[in-house]
């Protein structure tokens, strides 16, 4: 399979060089990966597969055409289809793109313990340990513990000289118990993932315990009633909110070409109070959402969304750059070559602010603290995300816990009603991921610190 | 390529299925009211397992050159299998291919136009939308090849059409909405252009509602979304773990009357059928909930062999993965009433067209909290305007065992044809 990838990109280099457009570029992958999923007693799958995929993409005349395959023997073919199918449109308004410097780089993954030299007994050993973990109490009624991991080489040319390549491994673990308890039944879920060796699922004893005790926990908890409360988030949720709720408008994707957005998306206009900052960066190599160079071959940017409240920047593609007159980021990524690339987060985060998680407490008479993160949706106006599960706070004290913590709201209006934001940020990744236009699980990080947000809507019975 | 199975595999193989699947499709995409890209896609993909003393292995390629390899991967992984007791078929038929030979005319620069036709329609009533669209159409076949004898194709055909829509109202209110079509072959979509706009011209004006219990009536696309979380309850795979509301419930009446649920695998019109499943069962259409009684699951051989019941043909099957439970098609039974009366009815409530958050609460139990983002105040009868930063939440469960009605009008949205369903005091929160 590597002597077809290889003969394939040296094809890829010749034809690249020598073709009339405004811009092109090839995407080249093979990957391995194994996958181990357990449930309660029973293996559910044991499986290893490999993948091999390519992708040609044509600007001409102001109009992309796009050919994918995972045959890597008959490159010119799929140039011409490309070529073609950009050429059978009679553009009126055009794409145009920024360009960048021609980069040549190779990157690798750097790996403690290299997957390829872990034998299949020992994954299955970690995760079946795991595994008994999550079963360990007499009320869980069954689990569900996987291990994946993906060895990818992952090649990039395009016609302004770029020629990278990226040796990625990446794995990750993803745990869930479900408890019962007469009628009800409540599951548990946790997941880590990230660029490197097995090392990073190694020692993830306490996840899984804490998984297993949270969804027993549950089982007991009210559902919160519904309202309108003052909310500590903790880190994890302070992450998912400004991924969900603030993230995804800062993609230029869904400016660029529509006005109205461009007047809400405005830089300079105040989203929220001064101790606001909001940052991408994905060329963060121990975060989940790393990228050495995008899916157009741009290097990653530390690109600040947010500064002191104030709208900086965005979230850019060739295109949307380009048609904006702004800088690349270096966010243009697909899941994977078969894909095109679109404007996406990597590592999104909310930076420090000054309080400590104690000073934030204190200052909650009456509220709710919502810890942990199920999911979250966004229409770029309104968001709703599902805690893990909530504690109701009073006087500064966190008591009672409460399930069915669902928060929604105003994006634009939540962001004003932070009140205070925390010095303890931390980040997270999954082995799931972002979605968008169709293309997921993107693997992406988030984070961010104690976060304390006034007059959230809580849906509830 | 049976051949090369038969030959991979080693001697005391107890038994192996392989499918091998192969597609081309040309999506075209449409942003902001243009056409952006046309795009040409191939690929292939095989997967194969392997039993050996009961215990199975599974393993997968997309490399056209790599079949023995996998076979032999999937060898290695057998070790680390459960035994499995089920046996896989040999009297698999093949009556039909889901192909329509209408797909050869499809004609991308007559899409194109077509489409353009229809953003500007949308673009003429609301000047400042944004459309995005994708239209395509896709062949492919799929063979499943096993050691008792099957060695079957079908070939598929595919035509779907999505445009979904973006209206920023001024001061900042944003209208997202969509609709989608899918058949065997092109086909007209020139009326969705007109559901758009009437939803988005309805849209435009915002209405309050005090927090409180509402009906709510589900157009068939939102009925899928509440349905997916029961027909979720019916997979034999949560059944037989003990996770699902309906695990030892059959012959049990749980639900309302007017409550059903089908699974039809021949639903008129759709591209989503096919002659047998994954494993090679041929399925039939069957009553899973009937008259709000559960009658029966969906399995594939593995859950079957366990809840040791007869194979269902529901074996869902990509080339990279094991089979698993899943739908062929889901349906129910009409109603009497029509959405029309439905609306009369109604002196205070709600048309919920799209959530965000729906999934999100514990399904398993039934659960949901969702924002509205698309639903209409219904007062004294008549649909008003838009409601607007609100949740509706519940029980699945124990609303469909309320006081529901369905319609006698039914529409198919992908593999679902449903009805619209009136749901009885729904909590809301604004």
């Amino acid at each position: 399979m590597a002597d077809n990838f290889f003969q394939a990109l040296e094809n890829g280099r010749k034809i690249i060089s020598s073709i009339s457009c405004e811009y092109a570029d090839i995407r080249l992958s093979v990957s391995e990966s194994t996958g181990i999923s357990l449930s309660k007693e029973s293996v559910e799958s044991v499986t290893s597969g490999e993948s091999v995929g390519g992708s040609v993409r044509i600007l001409k005349n102001g109009s992309w055409g796009f050919a994918t395959f995972n045959n890597l023997s008959s490159l010119e073919k799929y140039f011409d289809s490309a070529l073609k199918a950009a050429m059978m449109v009679n553009a009126v308004e055009k794409s145009v793109v920024s360009k960048s410097e021609g980069i040549k780089a190779s990157f690798v993954t750097p790996a403690i313990r290299d997957f390829d030299s872990v034998s299949l007994d020992e994954k299955f050993e970690l995760i079946n340990s795991y595994n008994r973990m999550l079963m360990s109490s007499d009320k869980i009624q069954t689990t569900h513990a996987a291990y994946r991991d993906v060895n990818t080489s992952y090649a990039y040319l395009n016609s302004e000289g770029a020629d990278l390549f990226f040796d990625k491994s990446y794995c990750g673990i993803s745990l869930m118990s479900v408890a019962k308890s007469g009628n009800i039944v409540q599951p548990f879920h946790e997941s880590i993932s990230g660029f490197g060796g097995f090392e990073l699922v190694l020692d993830k004893i306490n996840l899984a315990e804490k998984v297993v005790k949270t969804s027993v926990d549950l089982l007991s908890a009210e559902p919160l009633p519904g309202g309108k409360y003052s909310v500590i988030l903790d880190p994890k949720l302070s992450g998912v909110f400004i991924h969900e709720a603030f993230g995804h408008l800062s993609e230029a994707d869904f400016v660029h070409e529509n006005p109205r957005m461009k007047e809400i998306m405005e830089l300079g206009r105040d989203f929220g109070p001064e101790i606001l900052n909001v940052y991408d960066e994905g060329d963060r190599p121990e975060l989940s959402g790393y990228i050495p160079f995008d899916d157009e071959g741009v290097l990653p940017a530390s690109t600040a969304l947010i500064t002191k409240g104030v709208l900086s920047g965005r979230l850019h593609s060739r295109e949307t750059a380009c048609k904006m007159d702004e800088e690349l980021t270096g966010n243009a990524r697909a899941i994977g070559v078969m894909r095109q690339p679109i404007v996406r987060m990597t590592n999104t985060y909310i930076d420090n602010g000054t309080s400590t998680k104690d000073e934030i407490f204190d200052a909650v008479d009456e509220g709710i603290y919502a810890v942990d993160v199920i999911g979250g949706q966004t229409n770029l106006e309104m968001f709703t995300f599902t805690a893990g599960y909530g504690h109701i706070i009073k006087n500064g004290k966190s008591g009672k816990m409460f399930k069915d913590v669902i928060l929604s709201g105003n994006v634009f209006n939540t962001l004003k009603n932070i009140k205070m934001i925390g010095n303890d940020k931390e980040m997270f990744g999954g082995l799931g991921g972002c979605g968008k236009g169709g293309q997921s699980p993107l693997p992406v990080s988030f984070g961010g610190p104690h976060m304390l947000v006034e007059d959230v809507l809580i849906g509830g019975k | 390529m049976r051949n090369e199975i038969f030959d991979a595999v080693p001697k005391n193989t107890s038994w192996f299925d392989a499918v091998f699947v192969k597609g081309k499709s040309t999506p075209l995409t449409f942003k902001n009211n243009r056409i952006y890209s046309v795009n040409e896609s191939e690929n292939s993909g095989f997967g194969v397992r392997v039993n050996i003393e009961g215990k199975t292995g599974f393993s997968f390629t997309n490399d056209p050159s790599g079949i023995a390899g996998t076979v032999k991967r999937a060898t290695a992984s057998v070790p680390y299998g459960e035994i499995e007791k089920f046996k896989i078929p040999s009297d698999t038929v093949k009556t039909f291919d889901p192909y329509d030979e209408g797909i050869t005319s499809f004609n991308p620069a007559s899409e194109i136009e077509r489409a353009g036709k229809f953003i500007r329609e949308i673009e003429s009533a609301f000047p400042s939308i944004s459309v995005d669209m994708s239209v395509s159409s896709s062949t492919g076949s799929f063979r499943l090849i096993n050691s008792k004898g099957v060695d079957l194709e079908y070939h598929e055909s595919f035509y779907s059409v999505s445009a979904s829509c973006s209206y920023v109202m001024k001061g900042g209110v944003k209208i997202d909405t969509w609709e989608s079509l899918s058949d065997l072959k092109p086909t007209d979509y020139k009326h969705l252009s007109s559901l758009l706009i009437n939803r988005i011209e309805r849209s435009l004006t915002i209405e309050k509602l005090n927090s409180g219990k509402y009906p709510v009536i589900l157009p068939p696309a939102a009925t899928a979304r509440f349905i997916g979380i029961i027909a979720s309850g019916l997979n034999g795979q949560g059944v037989w773990k003990g996770v699902s509301p309906l695990a030892d419930k059959i012959g049990e009446k749980i639900f309302n009357e007017a409550f059903s649920i089908i699974d039809d695998p021949f639903i008129p019109g759709s591209p989503y059928t096919a002659p047998f499943d994954g494993e090679g069962i041929n399925p039939v259409r069957r009553h899973l909930i009937k008259k709000g009684v559960v009658e029966g699951y969906i399995v594939d051989l593995k859950y079957a062999n366990k809840l040791g019941i007869e194979p269902t043909g529901n074996a869902a099957r990509s080339y990279s993965s094991l089979p698993s439970p899943s739908f062929n098609g889901i349906t129910m039974d009409p109603g009497d009433s029509s959405f029309h009366d439905m609306i009369k009815g109604i002196d205070k409530g709600i048309v919920a067209e799209q959530f965000i958050g729906l999934g999100q609460s514990n399904t398993l139990n039934g659960d949901f909290s969702a924002n509205l983002d698309l639903a209409f105040l219904v007062e004294n009868g008549e649909i008003k305007g838009r409601l607007k930063d609100c949740m509706i939440s519940g029980n699945v469960y124990d609303l469909m065992k309320s006081d529901i009605k369905t319609s006698r009008e039914m529409e198919r949205k992908g593999s679902y044809l449903l009805p619209y369903i009136y749901l009885d005091g729904v909590s809301f929160t604004s």
